[in-house]
């Protein structure tokens, strides 16, 4: 399959802080999940992608276009959609004001059919009912929709996502995995995010940064399966264990390396998430 | 029966149509920019004031070179409104943290920047019609005369224009939301100073729009306002301020907007040497001729046997000047009846628009001078003259009076009118309709004793008619040099006036 999204070396400082350090990737249809810890450089890849800020080194293509070129930036755009991290609204704006400006940004020019296309986005988003309140009055998983669905306006090949489910409900969180799969149906779509539940749903391949650099890059399951046989549970917390936390069964789950005659347990995606980080100079977020 | 949903198909953008996404958004602009309520709230105001007085303005006989600077100071509260709004427009991406959001999408910032001076611009047409609006009804008023200026008119919606993209290059300069205030009030007081009154006409013409001190009415030949030049400079200062607003914001890297900043420049550095030159000399010349030898200057016609000599400009007030002359003449008894009368419109151009000269009472028998407004007190205060010539005989005899005489002059130039109590009023100085005051007229003012007031007021309570056959009957007498108030009181059948009758 020719890849969507075709990057090799990617480097990028700010000031004396590597943060990313050459990177490549090849992503393709589907919805693909990046995570790492914080300061991975996570945010910055996904903004060198959305062309947010041009890498120190190396060179990537979205749909063969080279955003180093001005004519290829704007290309690369227009087959863009980009969720920031905790994106900004216009507060005085209604939903559809909002994506329609977006729209238009997006050189969507003749009126009645952005004014479909906004109101097609809106209802994929499930915010049909309120596209006529006005931003400030919307909850916080509202807006974050707002954003997906200006995200969204123009059926971009590229779909960029960073941390779009931070600070949601269950409940809300569910809804936006279900806009997120629909999403990822026919486009690329690159999640980052922090929550191994949403990959484990969500993504057909997943690669773990750390540090500025790819430290693995496969399916869930190869990352589940990094973990088979070294997660174990015990009555006591493992002192071998890489890390271990107390279950809701008053037993501890331990994820490192088992000792002999260990109980072994089923890996998750996290326990091969964690084993990954394992040996990075950061911080385990279990 | 089912009924079957079906999933809209996304709409994707037309290629390269940036261009177009421009022009798009810079209706979404203008549409939030022209209903944000600062800007309601100005164009509401301009257009209830512009309204509440042109509907009586000059009292129905404006001149057109002075109906078009009239339309320039309410445009400024919409500029600065615009100002405000626009800057605060711009500033919205970064106020709320969506400048790296928008930066990724295919229309650049710099073309945001052209969106959002469109918008200014849009606010400016939307003045010019207001202007247009203002304009076309003074020129549609039936005793409307002269000539619009399109220089003058278009300073108003230029004014919006330079205030409004100011407002946008500031917000490219500074992302404090306190700067477009600041520079309001930084406005105000450099439109203070420039305008004051000991400042020279360079400095005066850089201001937006530019007043003058002085309700006179000129041939619009003779202003000497360089009002093209002013429209070719606030022009110029747009174009400025909007290039480098494109420049700050990204487009410093095309061609066109470096050079069309350095065009933009030169022609405000040419609009504003070419404004300050002053007046010219062909133009001081004929005001000179226009104010000591006006009849060289003018048109003669002849109406019931008096003869009008106007300027160009003035000849369709004619009929106006012609009826009240004529309302005056049927209420003179003896030789006044017939004595030829020649009514002069006499200006005193010297000094431009920069004061109100007085000017002097003619002393050619049976001249009357006329001036250059009409409607409202200029009407008593011309059958005043009319009155005073055909009683005294010169205009300067009539203001050297102080007799009993000015009860029946008073009497003509009042008789005829409407409500000539009101009218006795308001041709006062002092707008009584007792005791002792002076006339007001185009040149020297005549003067009342209280006596004669009385004996005024009295007659004009009594039927035209009536009055009109003992004036008439009584006209030699009551027309002597020195005739006393007691004296006409006893030929009109009054009682002796109670009041004082000495002069001012």
């Amino acid at each position: 399959m020719t890849p969507t999204v075709s990057a090799s070396g990617l480097s990028l400082r700010y000031g004396g802080t590597r943060a990313l350090d050459d990177v490549s990737l090849r992503l393709s249809t589907g919805v693909t999940g990046l995570l790492g810890p914080n300061g991975a450089g996570k945010t910055t890849l996904l903004r060198v992608l959305a062309t947010a800020v041009p890498a120190d080194r190396g060179a990537f293509t979205v749909l063969g276009h080279d955003p180093g070129t001005s004519r290829g930036r704007q290309e690369l755009r227009r087959n863009l959609g980009y969720l920031p991290q905790t994106p900004g609204f216009h507060p005085d704006f209604t939903a559809f004001e909002f994506v329609d400006y977006v729209a238009i940004l997006k050189e969507h020019t003749d009126r009645a059919a952005r004014h479909r296309e906004v109101r097609r986005v809106l209802d994929e988003a499930g915010l049909g009912d309120v596209r006529g309140r006005r931003i400030r009055k919307l909850s916080g998983g509202m807006r974050q929709r707002v954003a997906l669905a200006a995200a969204l306006v123009g059926d971009p090949a590229f779909l960029v996502l960073d941390e779009p489910t931070v600070g949601l409900d269950p409940e809300q969180r569910m809804r936006f995995r279900e806009l997120i799969a629909r999403a990822g149906e026919g486009r690329t779509v690159l999640l980052s995010t922090h929550q191994t539940e949403d990959v484990a749903m969500l993504c057909h391949r997943v690669v773990v940064l750390a540090e500025g650099t790819v430290r693995f890059d496969g399916t869930p399951a190869e990352l589940t399966a990094r973990a088979a046989d070294r997660v174990w549970s015990s009555a006591e917390r493992d002192p071998g264990a890489k890390a271990g936390w107390r279950t809701g069964l008053g037993t501890f789950r331990n994820v490192g390396d088992p000792p002999a005659g260990a109980d072994l347990l089923e890996p998750t995606l996290e326990d091969g998430y964690l084993l990954t980080l394992d040996g990075a100079d950061t911080e385990v977020t279990a | 029966m089912t009924a079957a949903t079906e999933t809209p198909a996304a709409v994707t953008a037309v290629p390269r149509a940036s261009g177009a996404a421009v022009i798009a958004l810079a209706r979404f602009e203008t549409r939030r920019l022209l209903l944000r309520a600062p800007v309601l709230a100005a164009f509401a105001v301009y257009i209830g004031w512009t309204v509440w007085r042109t509907r009586t303005s000059w009292d129905g006989f404006p001149a057109l070179q002075d109906a078009d600077r009239a339309t320039q100071g309410g445009p400024l509260l919409v500029g600065l409104a615009v100002l405000f709004c626009a800057n605060h427009a711009v500033l919205r991406s970064r106020r709320h943290d969506t400048d790296r959001h928008l930066d990724v999408l295919v229309v650049q910032p710099w073309r945001r920047t052209v969106a959002h001076l469109l918008s200014v611009a849009a606010a400016a047409l939307l003045t010019g019609v207001c202007v247009a609006g203002q304009f076309t009804w003074e020129a549609l008023k039936p005793g409307a005369v002269g000539h619009g200026s399109p220089g003058e008119l278009l300073a108003g919606p230029l004014s919006v224009l330079v205030l409004g993209t100011i407002g946008v290059l500031l917000a490219r300069l500074l992302t404090s939301p306190f700067a477009a205030p600041l520079l309001i009030v930084l406005l105000f007081f450099l439109h203070t100073v420039a305008t004051a009154p000991d400042n020279g006409h360079t400095v005066r013409w850089l201001v937006l729009t530019v007043g003058e001190n002085t309700a006179t009415t000129l041939p619009s030949d003779l202003l000497g306002r360089p009002a093209a030049w002013h429209a070719l400079y606030l022009t110029g200062l747009a174009l400025t301020a909007a290039l480098l607003a494109v420049l700050v914001s990204g487009g410093a890297r095309l061609r066109t907007v470096r050079a069309g900043v350095v065009g933009a420049v030169a022609l405000t550095l040419v609009g504003a040497v070419a404004q300050g030159q002053g007046v010219s000399r062909e133009t001081t010349e004929a005001r000179v001729r226009a104010s000591a030898a006006p009849e060289k200057e003018q048109k003669c016609a002849e109406r019931d046997g008096t003869t009008y000599c106007v300027f160009p400009e003035w000849t369709v007030r004619t009929d106006d000047w012609a009826e009240a002359v004529a309302g005056v003449r049927s209420l003179a008894g003896g030789a006044a009846r017939d004595r030829p009368l020649l009514v002069r419109q006499r200006i005193e151009a010297r000094y431009g628009l920069d004061g109100d000269a007085a000017i002097a009472p003619a002393t050619r028998p049976g001249q009357v001078t006329v001036g250059t407004a009409w409607g409202g007190n200029r009407v008593p205060e011309f059958t005043a003259a009319v009155a005073g010539v055909l009683v005294a005989g010169t205009e300067a005899k009539a203001g050297a009076m102080c007799d009993g005489r000015m009860v029946t002059v008073m009497w003509m130039a009042l008789a005829g009118r409407p409500d000539p109590v009101a009218d006795l009023r308001r041709v006062r100085l002092d707008d009584s309709d007792r005791g002792s005051a002076i006339v007001l007229s185009q040149t020297e003012p005549l003067r009342m004793t209280a006596a004669q007031t009385e004996l005024v007021r009295e007659l004009l309570r009594r039927p035209e008619r009536e009055v009109a056959a003992k004036v008439k009957a009584e006209w030699a007498g009551l027309t002597a040099p020195k005739v006393t108030s007691d004296q006409v009181a006893a030929l009109l059948g009054l009682d002796e006036p109670e009041e004082k009758d000495e002069c001012l």
